[in-house]
């Protein structure tokens, strides 16, 4: 069964990263559908997450949730990321492609994923003093991921630790330039709309 | 023909519905409350006004800008007529009883010069902040002069002091608190002998992070031109029946308008975590200029900016707003203070020079006493009216989480779990979870654990039956 391969596979890359994500790069044994299952399992995870989680750790205001914004917080981020890792690398002899790039930061999200689940359940019946716990596990995700992601982009890209540490940095950096441009483009075509709507009323209006 | 009668019956009903008398008791204000998240929820009205007096109307003339109102123990009204410079005492019924137009000081006749505050003892002794005369004056239940106290005298007020007293009050061991103008140390406290004691109770310097960074970029020339960091002035002060005095302070930045001092000058208000007493939640925030304590740590405040009352019970919790600004009855022009006495409220308003009296309806009354019952231990009475309040009003979070409290020390930790998460106390759903969780857990630990150890038995057999003929199968492959 390959699909069960592959979590299989997936897992020994959250447990042995420096094992794992060379053969992703060199073995070809990240699968790109993988990496996106993950992205979309993590996303349901996080609705899961924001809704279920025990009252005693849930501080969302129930009728302020809404699952499009999961969409907005997780998969946008993602693409973001993988598109400033990858125009930053290309200029800074990064040996990594793009699908290597999305791969091995999917790969990387999984322990969000291995940790919530279990977090969830466990929030429900936890109580206040006990809460701390959640946190710690919480924090451990993230650290966890955090881990996969630096070890992932060192090795697919062949970087040492100091460049990969900058990377990940201007990285974000980049991530913040894209988002103004972003903004700039669109606040800008959406000056051009209105500019080109009122000269066709002011000559419909006149003709 | 279709449309035009269509449109005759639409408009027939219009009218129909424009013509309905508006329910009775209709207020002129909307009553509301504060939810967990901070929004605004309706909530049903508990003072309603029910009749209103002004100067003409005591038959002592006008009042012009009328700037204290004081209600003693037997309910006795003394309305500080300050442009007038008198007070005029009213009983229960309205009837004007005496006006203090001035009194005999020594040989002399003295009168008030726009006298700001007043407060009556017990015993009936009349204490006026008399302004612009600085100084405060006691006169006796007929009006009678007993003693002026002046400016306080002592080697830390420095040359430059300006004693203009505002509001006064006196506890119960005779030690006199005085608000003054312009006065940031603190109330100034004077001995039942009138000799200066000392300041009490500063509120904090606030300052802002941006305006210090600018200070601390800025030359010496233009930081003297500055605006200086100090301590805010405390505008109105109320003492309660243990000797705690409760100040306002109008800010609109803090979120801390209103202290409760202990004697040594410490603020000891209970304060709640998700949204302190500080009004109306908006961006345009509340200025507290008037706070009256009726008892069991109920306090109400007087908001100036939007002409309303905020009664707050003694854990900070919201319990109702009444009042708005206005011109119908019940609503002011110009508050300038409130008091209460049993179950009836009153509103001073300047500008209007008039007394408005606000009753208690069933809604009101409830609460009250539900509040009464519950800061006072009796949870299990108190739930009882809760859940009257709640038929009344499904919003009101302080009911649920009072039965909520009350089924937590019953033992019904199930249901306290339901009570206490519809009030958003996490720190008491917490505690009847961890009570819920030991108590469910002895009753099924035996199902748990026996389910435990079959999984793992069952577990420990799956992976023994999987793993031997794959290690088979990898030998052979090994062999090939």
């Amino acid at each position: 069964m390959p699909f069960l391969k592959d979590i299989k596979y997936s897992l020994h890359v959250a447990l042995h990263p420096f094992d794992g994500f060379w053969d992703l790069k060199y073995e070809n044994k990240g699968k790109l559908r993988m990496a996106l299952g993950i992205l979309i399992f993590l996303t349901l995870t996080m609705i899961v997450k924001r809704q279920y989680v025990g009252y005693v750790v849930n501080y969302n205001h129930p009728l302020a949730l809404n699952s499009i914004n999961e969409l907005k917080y997780i998969i946008f981020p993602f693409l973001l990321w993988c598109l400033a890792n990858w125009s930053l690398t290309t200029l800074m002899d990064g040996e990594g492609k793009f699908t290597e790039i999305v791969i091995t930061t999917g790969y990387a999200l999984l322990p969000l994923i291995l940790i919530n689940i279990p977090n969830i359940l466990l929030s429900n019946v936890i109580t206040l003093r006990e809460a701390s716990f959640y946190h710690l596990l919480d924090a451990l995700a993230t650290l966890w991921f955090v881990w996969l992601l630096f070890i992932g982009t060192m090795t697919v890209h062949q970087y040492t630790v100091l460049k990969t540490i900058t990377t990940m940095l201007l990285t974000l950096a980049v991530v913040g330039i894209i988002i103004f441009l972003g903004l700039l483009f669109f606040n800008l075509i959406q000056q051009i709309v209105s500019f080109v709507y009122t000269v066709y009323q002011e000559l419909s209006l006149r003709g | 023909m279709r449309i035009k009668s269509s449109i005759l019956v639409l408009v027939s009903v219009l009218l129909l519905v424009s013509l309905c008398p508006r329910p009775a008791g209709a207020a002129p204000y909307e009553g509301y409350t504060y939810s967990y998240w901070g929004e605004a929820v309706q909530s049903p009205i508990a003072y309603l006004p029910s009749r209103a007096i002004s100067g003409l109307e005591a038959g002592t003339g006008a009042w012009n800008a009328p700037g204290d109102l004081f209600v003693s123990a037997e309910g006795l009204l003394y309305v500080l007529d300050s442009g007038n410079g008198r007070i005029v005492v009213l009983d229960k019924e309205w009837n004007t009883l005496r006006v203090i137009e001035g009194f005999r000081n020594g040989e002399k006749k003295d009168s008030f010069n726009n006298p700001e505050g007043l407060f009556v003892t017990d015993a009936g002794r009349i204490y006026v902040a008399d302004t612009e005369n600085r100084r405060l004056v006691e006169l006796d239940g007929t009006g009678t002069f007993v003693r002026e106290i002046g400016a306080p005298k002592a080697d830390i007020i420095g040359a430059g002091f300006e004693y203009f007293p505002r509001k006064v009050i006196v506890d119960k061991a005779g030690r006199i608190y005085v608000v003054g103008r312009g006065v940031y140390e603190g109330l100034i406290e004077f001995d039942s002998d009138g000799q200066f004691t000392g300041f009490m109770g500063t509120n904090k310097v606030q300052f802002d992070p941006v305006d210090l960074f600018w200070k601390s970029v800025s030359t010496k020339e233009q930081r003297e031109k500055m605006v200086q960091f100090i301590p805010l002035e405390f505008n109105n002060v109320d003492v309660d029946e243990d000797g705690f005095i409760y100040t306002t302070t109008v800010d609109k930045k803090t979120f801390s308008p209103v202290k409760r001092l202990n004697p040594s000058g410490i603020d000891v208000l209970r304060v709640s975590k998700e949204i302190p007493p500080i009004g109306d939640l908006s961006r345009d925030r509340s200025a507290f200029i008037d706070i009256d304590v009726t008892g069991n740590g109920v306090y109400r405040a007087l908001d100036a900016t939007r002409g309303r009352v905020f009664t707050y019970n003694e854990d900070g919790k919201l319990l109702y707003v009444i009042g708005q600004l206005g011109s119908q009855l019940g609503t002011f022009k110009n508050p300038a203070a409130v008091e209460s006495y049993e179950n009836v409220l009153y509103v001073l308003d300047r500008d209007l020079g008039r007394i408005t009296e606000f009753t208690v309806t069933q809604f009101g009354s409830m609460v009250n006493e539900a509040n009464t019952l519950y800061s006072s231990g009796k949870h299990d009475e108190a739930a009882k009216l809760w859940r009257e309040v709640l038929k009344l009003d499904a919003n009101y979070e302080m009911a649920y989480v009072g039965i909520g409290k009350s089924l937590l020390r019953q033992g019904e930790y199930k249901q306290a779990m339901t009570y206490l998460k519809l009030g958003n106390d996490r720190e008491y759903y917490s505690k009847a979870l961890g009570k819920y969780r030991r108590e469910y857990m002895r009753d099924h630990f035996s199902i748990y654990m026996t389910g435990m150890i079959a999984v793992l038995l069952g577990g420990y057999v799956i992976v023994r039956l999987v793993k031997r003929p794959r290690k088979e199968g990898r030998v052979q492959d090994a062999v090939s």
